[in-house]
């Protein structure tokens, strides 16, 4: 494979060409944040917390989406950088009703790190407190709205590694949700395999086990990107 | 009487109690009080709220309630998500449970009795109020602040051990827990308990003392007869985590015995008044006017038969000749009360340590949605708590009733205020010691209004004594 030389944070690497700037970093050991990417299934700059600056790019872009080319001078660290990772978990958290205390996921919330992570101490939006539906229809999962933070990783998990397509999105703006088939309750899904994979892909407490409670959650997003990786070893 | 000459005196907010409430007294014009109202000013909408969410969720969402009750709300919600599932805690699920709650009963004892009680017995009803709290108890008497405060520790400590959280526990989960005790740690639990019970024991002393130097307050404030409630063993011996309801009458006659506290609605309605956010329970078949009936530790003990611990046995002994084997009455025999089940759940937690099947790993059942109504009832450090839920068929919540042991206690509450204030508030010159005995009627109840709030000196009294055209006659303010 060709290498091309870029710089990353004021690092000179020597890098595969058709690689994204999040796999060079990761390679490379520099920690970009991220909510939306999970390894193995598609990438759609959805959560804008990835966001990169490049020397001579007018605007921020998203490193999940974008390739490395040859001389680029990368960096992921910058003020700016910080300052829109703050004001993206904040907007996360503003924009639904994420109660961490009662939340299924407490202690095991992606998007509880990441509030550590952007040291959000506070949010200076103001709380949509939107209505959100509680779909408890499935017999063994139950998808909460409330939690849910657009990631789309169910919807790609299904469709890219399952094949059911169960998951999808409606609507547009802060009334966007996720939809089982043609927005039927999940439990009356007749493409969901009840594989579970949607339930490990999620990285907040939206969607989850029925049989569990606080404290016992355990979800394994590595999973599924172990099992991508052995299937591709086996064609 | 002509209304132009009656007065009101308002006591807001009632201090060293948990949560937020306000007393107001309506004098006539002699100065004598005339009438007594508790009002419970916070409204908090949990029964609202959780409609909506899986039933699953409120052994989690319902402990948030309260910070000082919480292992309560948690199991009798648990127990309610049990009977929709149909099925029973392991063993060891049960034993973990039973430690837990009895670690949080002597913890809210010891808050209750040491931090918020002890100050009026040790440093009397009249003493300067701005000292008169855990730090003045601090100031004078320092070892029994430490042992008021390692006491509640060690209650908050069972339920850090075990589950990892001191306060909001997590990990009560429907058929069991979800965190086994280790050896390490039930070793460290048990070499607390000889501590424990030097506490309790000099707890019982301090009140004893006060009951011998005060004999004719103790046996005079507030002691209107009432009915009780509460639960039982198959034996008619005290039980906090698990056994069937029993109510008596004022005089020891059994009403009701080995009631499945799933019938509850049977035998307990409950009314709104306009001047308070907490509902009025009454005992239905004798209608609301009379009908009170009183719970918690006064009322575990008066319909108990015996207690299950030989220690705590004496000492119940000595609390049913108080009266000659009749219900103590007496207002102020709560704090007694308290001090001997705190007795028994430090004795209880000892045995149960000692249960070699504690360490077990076999701590949980699984079960899921069977049947669309689940109640469950155990007793919190304040009285019988029930959580009562109806689902739809997905387990989704569309009803929540939660029946709290404050609110059991409400209209006690209320005439056991006015009883004080008649005895105690006299005439124009409303002195500050009065309006403290009129706060200690309440206090003797622990009563939990929102379980939130816990303020030491800081929190202001205000009385104002405003005649009928709105003119302050008189203020009374600390803080």
């Amino acid at each position: 494979m060709a290498k091309i030389s870029v710089n990353i944070d004021e690092k000179n690497l020597e890098v595969e060409v058709g690689k994204t700037i999040l796999e060079v970093c990761r390679e490379n050991g520099i920690e970009i944040l991220t909510m939306c990417h999970l390894k193995g299934i598609s990438d759609v700059g959805a959560c804008r917390l990835c966001l990169v600056e490049i020397e001579g790019v007018n605007k921020l872009l998203s490193a999940c989406t974008t390739k490395i080319a040859a001389n680029m001078i990368i960096r992921t660290k910058t003020e700016k950088i910080k300052r829109y990772q703050r004001i993206t978990s904040e907007l996360f958290f503003a924009e639904r009703n994420h109660v961490c205390s009662v939340c299924v996921a407490n202690g095991k919330c992606d998007l509880q790190k990441l509030g550590y992570k952007t040291e959000m101490d506070h949010i200076r939006y103001p709380y949509l407190f939107p209505e959100c539906e509680v779909d408890t229809s499935h017999p063994w999962y139950v998808l909460d709205h409330n939690r849910c933070i657009m990631c789309t990783r169910c919807v790609r998990v299904c469709a890219e590694v399952e094949g059911a397509h169960n998951w999808n999105v409606m609507n547009r703006g802060n009334k966007v949700r996720i939809i089982s088939d043609f927005n039927t309750p999940w439990g009356e899904s007749e493409t969901c395999t009840s594989c579970g994979k949607c339930v490990h892909a999620c990285p907040t407490g939206a969607i989850w086990p029925k049989a569990i409670v606080q404290g016992q959650l355990e979800k394994k997003p590595e999973m599924i990107t172990e099992l991508i990786e052995k299937r591709k070893m086996n064609l | 009487m002509d209304s132009s000459t009656k007065r009101k005196i308002v006591i807001s907010p009632v201090t060293r109690i948990e949560g937020h409430a306000k007393i107001t007294l309506h004098l006539d014009a002699n100065g004598n009080v005339d009438d007594a109202f508790f009002h419970v000013n916070e409204f908090r909408g949990f029964e609202k709220f959780c409609e909506g969410r899986m039933y699953t969720e409120m052994p989690i969402i319902t402990p948030r309630i309260c910070g000082i009750c919480p292992v309560s709300h948690s199991i009798a919600s648990v127990k309610a998500c049990e009977m929709i599932q149909g099925i029973q805690p392991t063993y060891t699920g049960t034993l973990l449970r039973r430690l837990i709650q009895l670690g949080q009963n002597f913890s809210s004892h010891a808050l209750s009795f040491f931090h918020l009680s002890s100050p009026d017995f040790l440093l009397g009803y009249d003493s300067d109020p701005s000292t008169r709290n855990i730090l003045g108890i601090a100031d004078k008497y320092p070892d029994i602040a430490l042992r008021g405060i390692r006491l509640r520790k060690l209650g908050q400590e069972i339920s850090e051990r075990i589950t990892g959280k001191k306060i909001h526990i997590a990990g009560i989960a429907p058929g069991g827990m979800g965190f086994p005790l280790s050896a390490e740690n039930r070793k460290a639990l048990l070499a607390w308990i000889p501590e424990a019970m030097e506490t309790v024991q000099i707890g019982i002393g301090i009140i004893k003392k006060f009951h011998e130097e005060n004999e004719a307050m103790v046996k005079s404030f507030a002691t209107s007869p009432t009915l009780y409630m509460g639960t039982v063993g198959p034996d008619g011996e005290l039980e906090l985590y698990d056994g069937n309801l029993r109510f008596i009458d004022a005089d020891g006659n059994i009403l009701q015995d080995q009631l499945d506290p799933a019938r509850y609605l049977e035998f307990i309605a409950e009314r709104s008044v306009n001047w308070s956010y907490l509902k009025y329970p009454y005992y239905k078949p004798y209608g609301f006017d009379r009908g009170f009936y009183r719970v918690g530790p006064l009322a575990r003990l008066n319909i108990a038969t015996k207690m299950k611990t030989p220690k705590a046995q004496k000492e119940f002994e000595n609390f049913k000749a108080i009266n000659n084997g009749k219900p103590v009455h007496g207002t102020f025999y709560y704090h007694y009360a308290r001090l001997i089940e705190a007795m028994f759940c430090v004795e209880e937690a000892e045995r149960l340590l000692n249960d070699p099947e504690i360490t077990s790993h076999n701590i949980q059942a699984h079960g899921r949605w069977n049947y669309a109504e689940g109640i469950g009832c155990t007793e919190a450090p304040r009285g019988t708590l029930f959580h009562h839920y109806k689902t739809d068929d997905t387990g989704k919540l569309v009803a929540v009733n939660l029946l709290i042991a404050t609110g059991q206690n409400n209209p006690s509450m209320n005439r056991s205020v006015l009883e004080v204030a008649k005895q105690y508030v006299k005439g124009n010159d409303i002195k500050e010691g009065m309006l403290n005995r009129v706060e200690s009627a309440i206090r003797c109840y622990d009563p939990c209004l929102s379980c939130s709030t816990h303020a030491v000196g800081a929190m202001p009294m205000i009385v104002e004594v405003i005649d009928i055209a709105g003119n302050v006659v008189k203020r009374i303010e600390r803080g």
